[in-house]
């Protein structure tokens, strides 16, 4: 036990305040999808509770006022954009053609904002209801831009879990959206990122999440949009996928990496199975893939990146190993919108109009 | 990535200093409050995009603005709103459209791995309305996938080529062949066997293929020989699964299949009468085979009665011996079809 490995809880937070204060040019291919890094960063930051203690409240006001200036309105209803890389200089009264709101930055500037413990005053709730309508193709699934771009169950699911945090589903057809999850389903038992595409881990969780997210309909129920075999056959892939390296892959065949670990792992839990997971062997795998100046890389000797920073430190708070000692402590996570309980509860409580 | 216009990019001007651009009013990005994890852009990269801006604010759409688009994309292939502007610009300019997907063939195989590529050719085709031009696509797919054997967003192209045109003659009948190819050259490319199950079972009957009786026997037998070859490969044995479920052929059909597989060292040749439908384990094969074991377990716990006790007696050496990672979930197997049992 002695010999266990420990968590750098130090070099993970300074991995992440320093992208939080800048990226190098190198990264310039996240130009339009920055809002989701920052996510990383403070979610990241959250599950270790470190944010209060190494940054600033001043810094905070100013993150939020930043958020508050991302959110957009147009013709298409309210959203956030990724950043202001297509606003120009004296800003738009509304937005262009160019610079319009994106589901999944949307989805993952409420949660940011959440982090930051934002009051929401300045939310505008009708707007992104409306923005989701316009996302919704006649498929069932979204797009992430209202007027194209990419469809698949990634969008579906922000889409899901939007409506789950403004507690209202007027913005989405949910049995559309049901039924073309249901057409993403694999023989392998995961689901493809769109119909008829090889089963993959990150979109099996899209799929897994809103399918037990959306209310009830005339037609369906979290309990019958997977039945008894499928849901044996999901099961059964996805522990298949953990690796001797104690790591998940995300599709057969496949190397581990670290993100899967969550997605594989976040989607036992929700089916009710978390359990399953070697929580042992799934730490000792996160270990190896630590950078030596912090932060968390996809496997062990490549350079890590916020996004697998983060979503390693979520896996390891759904499936606490027993072996660890005190540096592995992360706060608890709720596996359906993937934030803190503690963060998910601030949105229940401020988010206008939640009922629940 | 930051990715160099061209050869000559140590040269490549400034377009503030470009006369040919002299027209259009550049635009700053705006950065009102403090940002939040900027992205220090290189000099080139913010002129371009400066220009670009000027460029939507405008709204014009002409041959230059093709140029500006692609040097953008070159540096940031992610850049989804200069793709959005250079597919319009070249639908409104009427431009060739064959010509802008040759210059994308030179994009895939650098950018691979973005997105924005492979959706601005499903456009591209998607205006073309062109069978010849599909059957182009899936021999460039075929290329690429030679650099990158399990590209997710290169197969997805590929299955979306494939049901988008949708035309018996000219697109389906190289699918089978070539899958098998792959599959000669890698027996574990998953991708390659969710493939042949997406062009078998999910694309619509294929018009050589309406005895679907015959087309269950051809990929058993396709299967139980890439089994006999790699008994561990669990793409393989996923597939059979899937075709079982697929056409609802109980697993017990496959008992005598199995068996060879779940033993630990294979039995003497000579003792066993060759049985072309079942063939047995390659010479040398890691035995017993994992995902051997648990099919036969499956085969006994859908048997019920006295099969459930010799499931459990496979499931307990899953979990104490062979496949230890899985420990948890052999034992809620176990635990399961007790409790179902009773």
């Amino acid at each position: 036990m002695s010999s266990f490995p420990r968590l750098a809880r130090t070099g993970h937070t300074s991995h992440c305040k320093i992208c939080l204060s800048g990226l190098p040019f190198s990264q310039v291919e996240v130009d339009a999808s920055r809002i989701a890094v920052i996510f990383y960063c403070l979610g990241a930051m959250d599950l270790l509770g470190t944010l209060s203690a190494k940054t600033s409240e001043t810094d905070r006001q100013k993150w939020r006022d930043w958020f508050w200036e991302q959110q957009t309105s147009g013709k298409y209803g309210t959203g956030f954009k990724p950043s202001t890389y297509m606003t120009p200089q004296g800003g738009n009264d509304e937005y262009s053609d160019y610079d319009i709101p994106h589901l999944v930055m949307t989805y993952t500037a409420l949660l940011s904002l959440a982090i930051l413990r934002d009051d929401f005053s300045k939310l505008d709730r009708p707007g992104i209801l409306r923005f989701m309508r316009a996302c919704q193709r006649e498929d069932g699934s979204f797009s992430a831009l209202p007027d194209g771009g990419e469809a698949d169950l990634r969008s579906v699911y922000c889409a899901f879990a939007l409506s789950n945090m403004l507690d209202d589903w007027s913005g989405v057809d949910v049995d559309r959206a049901v039924s073309y999850i249901q057409r993403c389903s694999s023989y392998e038992g995961g689901y493809g990122q769109t119909p008829y595409h090889e089963a993959l881990g990150g979109t099996t969780y899209c799929a897994v999440a809103a399918l037990y997210l959306a209310p009830s309909t005339a037609h369906s129920s979290p309990e019958t949009r997977m039945t008894p075999a499928e849901r044996a056959r999901t099961i059964r892939w996805l522990t298949q996928n953990q690796t001797s390296s104690g790591g998940f892959r995300g599709r057969t065949g496949k190397l581990a990496d670290a993100c899967y670990c969550f997605w594989c792992g976040a989607t036992l839990t929700i089916l009710g199975v978390g359990n399953l997971v070697d929580s042992t062997a799934l730490a000792m795998f996160m270990a190896q893939c630590q950078y030596k100046f912090g932060g968390i890389a996809k496997a062990p000797s490549e350079r890590p990146d916020p996004y697998h920073t983060y979503l390693s430190l979520a896996s390891l708070a759904l499936h606490p190993s027993r072996e660890g000692d005190s540096s592995w402590d992360l706060s608890p996570l709720n596996v359906f919108w993937n934030i803190t309980e503690e963060t998910a509860r601030w949105i229940k409580d401020h988010i206008p109009g939640y009922k629940a | 990535m930051s990715a160099a216009f061209d050869d000559s990019s140590d040269e490549q001007q400034l377009y503030a200093a470009d006369p040919e651009w002299a027209d259009v009013v550049p635009l700053q990005q705006y950065e009102g409050v403090d940002p939040i994890a900027p992205i220090f852009y290189s000099e080139e990269y913010k002129d371009a995009t400066d220009y670009f801006r000027g460029i939507v604010k405008t709204g014009e759409m002409s041959p230059k603005v093709l140029k500006l688009t692609e040097h953008i994309i070159r540096m940031n292939p992610a850049h989804y709103s200069a793709w959005q502007y250079r597919y319009k610009t070249l639908i409104a300019l009427n431009s060739p459209l064959k010509a802008e997907l040759e210059l994308m063939d030179n994009f895939a195989i650098q950018f691979l791995k973005t997105y924005q590529v492979w959706h601005h050719r499903r456009l591209l085709l998607g205006a073309l309305r062109s069978v010849d031009v599909a059957v182009r696509e899936l021999a460039f797919v075929t290329r690429t996938l030679r650099t990158d054997t399990k590209n997710y967003h290169t197969w997805s192209y590929r299955q979306w080529i494939l049901a988008h045109f949708n035309d018996e003659a000219r697109l389906w009948p190289g699918e089978l062949p070539w899958v098998e190819e792959l599959l000669e050259e890698d027996v574990r490319n998953n991708s390659a066997w969710h493939h042949r199950f997406f062009v078998v079972w999910q694309s619509g009957v294929r018009r050589d293929e309406v005895d679907r009786e015959e087309v269950l026997r051809r990929e058993l037998a396709f299967t139980k020989e890439k089994i006999s070859l790699a008994p561990n490969n669990q793409s393989a044995w996923n597939y059979l699964r899937g075709v079982l479920d697929h056409t609802h052929t109980p697993y017990a059909s496959l008992t005598s299949f199995v068996q060879p597989y779940t033993v630990g060292a294979p039995s003497d040749p000579e003792d066993s009468i060759v049985d072309l439908e079942n063939p047995r384990p390659s010479a040398g094969a890691e035995l017993p085979s994992l995902p051997a074991l648990e099919f036969l377990a499956d085969i006994y716990e859908a048997e019920g009665g006295d099969g459930i006790s010799k499931a459990v007696r496979i499931w307990k050496s899953l979990a104490d011996e062979h496949d230890t990672i899985r420990k948890k979930y052999w034992e809620y197997r176990i635990k399961d079809a007790l409790h179902g049992a009773q």
